[in-house]
């Protein structure tokens, strides 16, 4: 037993390997918030002035708002004052190719394995890169484009597209959505965005990867897809940050719009700086996902892989508002030392026939608290809707929670709904079974936790689930015993 | 403008008889305090979410004066009697011994109106376990209707059990209300000692057409071993508003078992807590029916504080016309309750279209060597049972009534040596299901 428990801590206590922080010149705006800095914000991205108005009135409800503090999580008051709110590297403005991109950028993307240059020409994935505060790279624009596929950062959609951003953004997430995604919406920087033609399959997966890097800055990210009538997309999103003993702010939004029999499929592998083992510095990870199935047959799928943060709060949901639409939710959130994560999803249903299907593994280990916490809401109007949840929690080690908070909520007879939930830990048996078959503690243990994860890894894109399972095995490294 | 209406009630607020303790003034006093501050909980309160109680606050129920009308009071006590039973009998918040049957209690036995035991002079030994009894803070959530209750409860029952002391008929307690607009505010204590054992059948009763308030709390105590299987009947008229709070802790080896059938009133909240110790059980096990606009609002929370304890927590819900039901269920694993096998699982069938079910079981664990599950399904009848039962030459209607009568009865097998007569109780809103 001992020797599972040595075995366990060696698992909990591997390093946060992106944890390096790369020197840059940056433009950065002090510190503090006020409508001079959202004109400034917007000023710097050359916006239209019905975005600067947008934000205003933004900024402007959030002042009216308060902090929600209804998550199982605790945390240090966040100084809203004290963040920067824009940090940009210095460096050509828009680069026209990889060539033009800053080269100490380009290491740092190929530091942390996401090399801008190979994913070009090899994977065949197309990323947006995404650091501090602005879009630094997007690869593969050309191909895209062979397909009618916009894909771009924020800001260049504003300034190229501003009608499309124009119709859908806020659409989903309307800018006074709750604290966090008001505050986003006043002072966003950058982020990506996508537009899906009628009927086309996006020739590629789409991935935008998120780097935090200056200090004392927040992350303010706006991410909207829109998928147009029968169209299909696979989108990926990776996000790591340098080791820091403050916590940094990271309050990001995504807006997903799926029309007619369009189909979205959003991954996440989430890896912000989580803080070390005594709970020190880590991201404040507060988001809003939401995606909304306007269109009869259309479909939303979310995967998540939640490894990093000091603190998740994070519900990505979706409104089954089109006739026959599914929404989907697989996650996987790992909480290790002292981080804390509260999220799971929302489902509503809103047009008849809808499905819903959740799947939620939380895996819990040192001194963390995971809660998983989901709606499921059925409306009159939603005739025959459907939705099966299941959540299941793994504990490892004594001293850490796991939290189940399932809200549902149904107005509609014909609805079927069936929520089932389990907590436990990794069985005697189970461990004894594999170790008399020869495996090591240390790789049963592996092998038990990338089995009670299976469901969620196999919805993730290949490149997506080999990362995520090794993940899994650095975040509860020194954790099982 | 509702905001301040609850002070309505604390502007009612009279000092209390003279021959009260001094002790209790103050606690009142206290209570209603924090009543004035916070006042009546609201659906902005997580554990209020979907239960509104405005309509209490927009008028002023009244508590009554002079004496009870026993008579009107009688017809509705015999309409739910159980046969073979001991029984207190408190009308409009007052205590009517001439209906109240005690003859016969076995030694080690004290059951007594609350009011009467206070008036008591300090000398007669029941003085220090009442004041720690009510001075105990009703657990994990204190809320307005706590504090309203301490600051006005009239009277309630006191049952005591010494050590050893089994009883073998049930305690049948009975809360009727007669008045319109009237209030009835009551406290009850129940504290079974070590190795004794008690049936204790609370029930609530009104005429259909008047519209009132009950709110009463029982403070539960079960000591090493001791066992109460606590019934709840739940049969108020269909304008009542009725608060119901249940809290019990129960030490080593206890057990708990809270039976609960929720039928009647307009405006319902039926809580119960229960806070465990070293393998303690608790089984809970509730049936709710609602019709017209009934709201039925059931609120659990189990804290395994100790090792080896058990909980099963098994509510179904019947919901038609333009009711509304909520189940919250909160299990509670604290971090040294190691081995805690806990359950909890909720069904309901939603027969119409206007009718709402908003169910919210929840788990919280901080011990991981535990085994916690929890279940909630919505749907409506199987339609081959009902096709199945039709082919038998059942009709439509029938069928589904008698369905219904099997998916709430399941629960009522469970509910112990009570069950056959609850069973009836049921039977009598399903009468084609004979």
């Amino acid at each position: 037993m001992s020797a599972t428990a040595e075995t366990l801590d060696r698992l909990i206590k591997q390093d946060y390997k992106p944890g390096f922080v790369t020197e840059l010149e940056t433009d950065t705006l002090p510190p503090g918030l006020n409508e001079d800095v959202i004109r400034a914000i917007s000023k710097k991205k050359n916006e239209p002035e019905f975005m600067l108005e947008w934000r205003l009135s933004a900024y402007r409800h959030w002042l009216t708002m308060m902090e929600p503090h209804w998550a199982f999580v605790e945390y240090a008051p966040v100084d809203y004052q004290a963040i920067s709110y824009y940090s940009a590297p210095k460096t050509t403005d828009h680069p026209k190719s990889l060539d033009e991109v800053d080269p100490k950028l380009l290491e740092t993307y190929n530091k942390l394995g996401i090399p801008l240059y190979e994913q070009e020409k090899l994977a065949g994935v197309a990323v947006d890169a995404v650091f501090d505060s602005v879009s630094v790279a997007t690869t593969f624009k050309d191909k895209l484009a062979q397909a009618g596929v916009i894909f771009c950062s924020m800001s260049e959609a504003i300034e190229k597209h501003p009608d499309l951003v124009r119709q859908y953004l806020g659409s989903v997430v309307p800018a006074g959505d709750n604290f966090f995604a008001a505050l986003n919406s006043a002072v966003f920087s950058d982020g990506s965005f996508v537009y899906i033609p009628k009927g086309v399959r996006c020739p590629m997966e789409l991935s935008t990867y998120f780097r935090i890097n200056a200090a004392k800055t927040g992350q303010f990210e706006r991410t909207l897809i829109v998928a147009d009538e029968g169209s299909y997309v696979s989108y990926l999103e990776g996000c790591t940050a340098p080791m820091r003993d403050e916590n940094q702010l990271h309050a990001a939004v995504v807006e997903l719009v799926a029309l007619e029999g369009a189909q979205i499929k959003y991954s996440t592998v989430q890896n912000w700086y989580p803080g070390d083992e005594e709970g020190r510095g880590g991201i404040y990870n507060f988001v809003t996902k939401r995606g909304d199935c306007r269109g009869a047959r259309s479909k939303i799928s979310w995967t998540q892989v939640e490894t990093g943060s000091a603190i998740t709060w994070k519900y990505p949901s979706c409104i089954l508002r089109g006739d026959d639409s599914v929404g989907e939710f697989y996650s996987v959130a790992v909480t290790n030392h002292r981080q804390q994560a509260d999220t799971g999803t929302k489902m509503i249903h809103i047009g008849k026939n809808t499905k819903s299907t959740i799947i939620s593994k939380g895996i819990s280990a040192g001194r963390a608290q995971n809660s998983y916490r989901g709606l499921v809401k059925i409306l009159k109007s939603a005739e025959n809707a459907r939705n099966y949840t299941q959540c299941d929690s793994l504990l490892i080690g004594d001293r850490c929670g796991a939290h189940t908070f399932p809200y549902i909520e149904v107005k509609q007879p014909s609805a079927q709904v069936e929520h089932e939930a389990t907590t436990s830990k990794i069985s005697e048996d189970q461990l004894f079974f594999c170790q008399q078959r020869g495996l090591s503690a240390e790789d049963a243990v592996s092998m038990i936790v990338n089995g009670f994860c299976k469901q969620v890894f196999k919805e993730l894109p290949m490149e997506f689930a080999v990362e995520a399972q090794a993940l899994l095995g650095i975040s509860l490294e020194g954790s099982v015993g | 403008m509702s905001a301040l209406s609850h002070s309505l009630y604390v502007d009612s607020y009279r000092e209390p008889a003279t021959n009260e303790p001094a002790w209790l003034s103050r606690l009142r006093r206290q209570a209603l305090a924090r009543f004035e501050a916070s006042g009546f909980p609201s659906p902005r309160d997580e554990e209020w979410r979907y239960t509104h109680v405005a309509p209490i606050e927009r008028k002023l129920f009244t508590a009554a004066t002079g004496s009870a009308d026993t008579d009107a009071a009688e017809a509705l006590i015999e309409s739910c009697r159980i046969a073979d039973a001991w029984s207190l009998v408190f009308v409009d918040g007052m205590f009517v011994p001439e209906l109240s049957e005690r003859h016969g209690l076995p030694a080690g036995v004290t059951l007594e109106s609350l009011a009467s035991l206070l008036a008591l002079s300090e000398a007669d030994g029941n003085a220090a376990w009442l004041e720690s009894g009510l001075e105990r803070e009703t657990e994990s959530d204190r809320h307005g209707f706590l504090d309203f209750n301490t600051a006005f409860f009239t009277d309630g029952a006191v049952l005591r059990l010494e050590e050893g002391v089994a009883l073998e008929k049930p305690v049948q307690l009975f809360f009727v209300s007669t008045r319109n607009d009237g209030r009835a505010t009551l406290r009850n204590l129940i504290r079974i000692g070590r190795n004794a054992e008690a049936r204790v059948v609370e029930t609530h009763v009104g005429p259909p057409e008047t519209g009132y308030l009950g709110t009463v709390v029982n403070q539960i105590e079960v000591a090493d071993n001791g066992g109460l299987n606590h019934y709840k009947l739940q049969l108020d008229g269909g304008r009542a508003y009725h608060f119901g709070g249940s809290y019990a802790r129960v030490a080593r080896d206890g057990r708990f078992g809270h039976h609960l059938l929720s039928l009647g009133g307009l405006l319902v909240r039926n809580e119960v807590h229960a806070r465990l110790g070293h393998a303690a059980q608790t089984e809970m096990n509730g049936v709710f029916l609602s019709e017209n606009r009934q709201h039925v609002d059931n609120h659990i929370r189990v804290d395994h504080d100790e090792p080896h304890g058990s909980s099963r927590v098994s509510y179904r819900g019947i919901l038609e016309d333009r009711s509304r039901g909520v189940f919250q269920g909160r299990i509670v694993v604290h971090a040294d309750a190691q081995k805690t096998d806990a359950e909890m699982n909720n069904r309901n069938l939603l027969l119409s279209d206007d009718a709402e079910i908003d169910t919210k079981p929840q788990l919280e664990i901080h011990a991981d060597d535990v085994k916690c599950a929890h279940g909630v399904t919505i749907g409506q009848l199987d339609p081959d049972s009902v096709f199945y039962l039709e082919s038998r030459g059942i009709d439509a209607a029938t069928a589904r009534e008698m369905l219904t009568f099997a998916f709430a009865a399941e629960i009522v097998e469970r509910f112990g040596p009570l069950r056959e007569r609850l069973r009836g109780l049921l039977l009598a809103r399903f009468p084609n299901a004979q």
